[in-house]
């Protein structure tokens, strides 16, 4: 258990930092660094829902070509 | 000299201490520790120095210039990502059945051919590839390969190319569905779980899609569960008197289902079926390549394979063919691979966050992969070679019997005991294991020993089947990606004839073009079903002839890149590889084709066929769709020979404009933009 506060948040960011790196080890698609990427380059654009996104994301993902090897 | 290569020396002197002792201890067992010292040694010199020498001279990749995750950031496809993470991407996208089956296969010539192979091939050639492909599409805003070719060749070049790797999916989707029929036929086990793996992967579907829209990694954790379940719950399955006849099924109808499957996943949407398995398999492939080197190197098992058989002369019952060119076709994917190139000029380009990242996922990732292909040599090499060879050597040689497989495989000169085969098969909870050819159930087997070993050994069955189920999970991955994969190809090719054809959403379309592949797929799973040599026999050289030809039109583009960028003074560190390639290549087609022992040439095999027909011992009918087939791979062997020469041909020629100054290189890298990140 975290020792104070500020622990417990340092906890939650590694763990956190963890996930996305499991995530993009594994081709998942990442949905809150996709808004934060909206929100730094194209704040005039509308935030797609986090179905929206998903929904894009895999398709695109699986029509480009092989996305793994034999 | 400074000193800091002092701990390079000793590391060097290392690996050749490990390498002697292989090479020197014949009639005798050694420890596996011998191969994965030899081989770490070997990786970590060749990295230090080669894989340095190319980053550094040969590609001077630079870290000033922004890469295009960083110009083209979209925060999607298109997104800087640290080095280590994408390392690991790029490894799960490359690592896949080819390494791990390869080697067991090409076990039958002993440990020590293949494993000189897979460690030497890919420091010099196939890391070499996976690298420059990386390299030049990195320069290229991410293209992919087919795309370069034409770019930088020609268009006939990127057109051949693309016919090239639909063909080339073709043959690789149909030979991986065998390997899975082999390891499941008359197995309600191996079937019941790996049948679950599909309503699992959909209630995962739904879960990160419908449920709880974005948490894949929560879905993926719940299909692990359940997965193991289902691994569990099949034992129970096959011992229940009603339940294991439904679960029971013939190579034909396994490979019904597996068209039937590939058919339904290639119409469904991506989110339903394929992103999910795809993110189980993933796991699931990781975790258990980690498991495997923790096995392995806690246990250091002894191998009981011979370093070198007797059937380097081309007598080997698993496939025929001598030592070469065969050892180099047969271990395609942990050495050198073509397919590698579609991976490196696919998403992986799109993340590399600085140039000099590069080197680490490039040559780096596929320096993993080799080692990955070892530890597959090092699980087939556990086996006594009396069972490797009766797990591995079709039916028709074996005969039908235990006792009978017992006494051919004495006649080779491997002691083994029809009750040995028997309690092998027990404890591994399976009727028989006699003629599984393929690699899958021989992996497994010496997986699940050195996992019982380590781990214990009370739970060998499930071991088995744990293996079993790690290799089919992302075959049938594979199957499913590869047919839609297939699908696009053909859509955008019919889309070229008719335009509705292109529209990838246009349902008559996707049911025909997916029909299409799945039909062209499943021809050769038929064939090598019913194949009385055993189907691996003809479509493994086959697809390893033109995984091998899809390297040589990487190496192709790779050397195009390198001279046209001004350094054809270090070509030769794609044309050696090249010219290595195309020696192994050509003479496996030209043998596969031509040769005279039936077992070996397609066309001599139909001449015997036809004989057998003639004789009266062979049903007329049967026999003929025998001759058809024969000379069906004689023609696609052929046609794979006929490429790789076309290609080589307008590239050499487009090299000889270029050096003798005939023709003026046209820069195709993106323009130099300077790096916003600090130092």
């Amino acid at each position: 258990m975290p020792a104070s506060p500020g622990g417990g948040a340092r906890a939650g960011n590694t763990l956190r930092s963890a996930l996305t790196a499991l995530r993009r080890v594994l081709g998942m698609p990442d949905y809150r660094a996709y808004v934060a990427h909206l929100h730094a380059a194209h704040p005039e654009r509308p935030v797609p829902t986090e179905r929206a996104f998903y929904d894009e994301y895999v398709r695109a993902r699986y029509a480009d070509g092989p996305t793994r090897c034999c | 000299m400074p000193l800091t290569i002092l701990p390079w020396l000793a590391l060097a002197a290392a690996g050749a201490v490990a390498w002697g002792t292989i090479a020197l201890h014949r009639g005798e067992t050694i420890s596996a520790a011998w191969l994965i010292l030899a081989a770490v040694a070997t990786y970590l010199v060749a990295y230090r120095f080669y894989s340095r020498f190319l980053a550094d001279r040969v590609f001077q990749l630079n870290d000033r210039r922004a890469t295009p995750a960083e110009r083209l950031d979209n925060g999607r496809d298109f997104v800087p990502t640290s080095r280590w993470v994408l390392f690991g991407h790029h490894f799960a996208a490359i690592a896949g059945a080819g390494p791990l089956v390869g080697p067991v296969l090409a076990a039958q010539f002993g440990y020590l051919p293949g494993t000189i192979w897979i460690v030497f091939g890919v420091v010099l050639a196939g890391a070499v590839q996976d690298f420059i492909i990386l390299f030049a599409s990195m320069r290229r805003d991410g293209k992919s390969l087919g795309q370069m070719a034409r770019d930088e060749i020609g268009p006939l070049t990127g057109m051949l190319t693309m016919v090239a790797i639909l063909a080339i999916m073709i043959i690789l989707l149909a030979v991986l569905a065998l390997v899975v029929v082999n390891a499941l036929r008359g197995s309600p086990w191996g079937v019941f779980t790996i049948a679950c793996t599909i309503p699992i992967a959909i209630l995962m579907g739904f879960w990160m899609r419908v449920i709880r829209p974005g948490r894949t990694i929560e879905a993926t954790l719940i299909g692990l569960g359940l997965l193991l379940l289902a691994l569990v719950g099949g034992r129970w399955v096959a011992t229940s008197p009603t339940l294991a006849p439904a679960f029971t099924l013939s190579g034909p109808a396994l490979a019904g289902w597996l068209m039937a499957y590939g058919f339904v996943a290639s119409v469904l949407p991506v989110w339903m079926l394929l992103a999910p398995r795809d993110y189980l398999s993933t796991f699931m492939k990781i975790g258990t390549i980690l498991l495997l080197a923790v096995g392995i190197v806690l246990v250091l098992p002894p191998l009981q394979l011979p370093a070198v058989t007797r059937f380097v002369d081309g007598s080997g019952p698993v496939f025929a063919g001598k030592l070469f060119p065969f050892c180099f076709i047969t271990i395609a994917c942990g050495a050198i691979s073509g397919f590698h190139a579609l991976v490196a000029s696919g998403t992986t380009p799109k993340l590399i966050r600085r140039e000099s990242d590069a080197r680490l996922i490039g040559y780096g990732g596929m320096v993993m992969e080799s080692f990955v292909a070892v530890m597959a040599m090092c699980a087939a090499a556990v086996l006594d070679p009396g069972v490797y060879f009766a797990i591995n050597a079709p039916l028709a040689t074996l005969g039908g019997s235990l006792e009978s497989a017992a006494t051919v495989i004495r006649g080779w000169g491997f002691t083994v005991t029809p009750e040995q085969l028997q309690a092998l098969a027990h404890s591994v909870g399976e009727e028989t294991l006699l003629a599984r050819t393929g690699g899958a159930p021989s992996l497994a087997v010496g997986m699940a020993h050195i996992f019982s070993r380590a781990f214990g050994e009370s739970l060998t069955a499930l071991w088995y089947h744990f293996a079993i189920l790690f290799e089919a999970l992302f075959i049938l991955t594979t199957l499913d990606a590869g047919t839609r994969v297939g699908r696009f190809m053909l859509q955008d090719l019919g889309g070229h004839m008719w335009k509705p054809m292109g529209r990838t959403s246009w349902y008559p379309s996707v049911i025909l073009s997916s029909a299409l592949v799945v039909a062209a797929w499943g021809y050769f799973l038929v064939q090598g079903v019913l194949d009385p040599l055993g189907g691996i026999n003809s479509l493994w050289p086959l697809f390893g002839i033109s995984n091998q030809l899809l390297a040589a039109v990487a190496l192709c583009v790779g050397t195009t890149v390198l001279i046209k960028s001004g350094k054809a003074r270090y070509a030769w560190v794609t044309l050696g590889p090249l010219a290595w390639l195309l020696a192994v290549t050509l003479t496996a087609g030209w043998q596969k084709i031509f040769a005279d022992d039936p077992r070996l040439g397609f066309l001599a095999h139909a001449r015997a066929t036809a004989a057998q027909i003639v004789a009266g011992t062979l049903d007329p009918a049967r026999g003929a769709r025998f001759i058809f087939n024969d000379r069906l791979d004689a023609v696609i062997a052929a046609a794979f020979m006929l490429v790789t020469v076309v290609l080589l041909v307008a590239c050499v020629r487009e090299w000889a404009l270029i050096l003798a100054r005939r023709k003026t290189p046209v820069p195709r890298e993106s323009p130099f933009v300077e790096t916003a990140y600090a130092g």
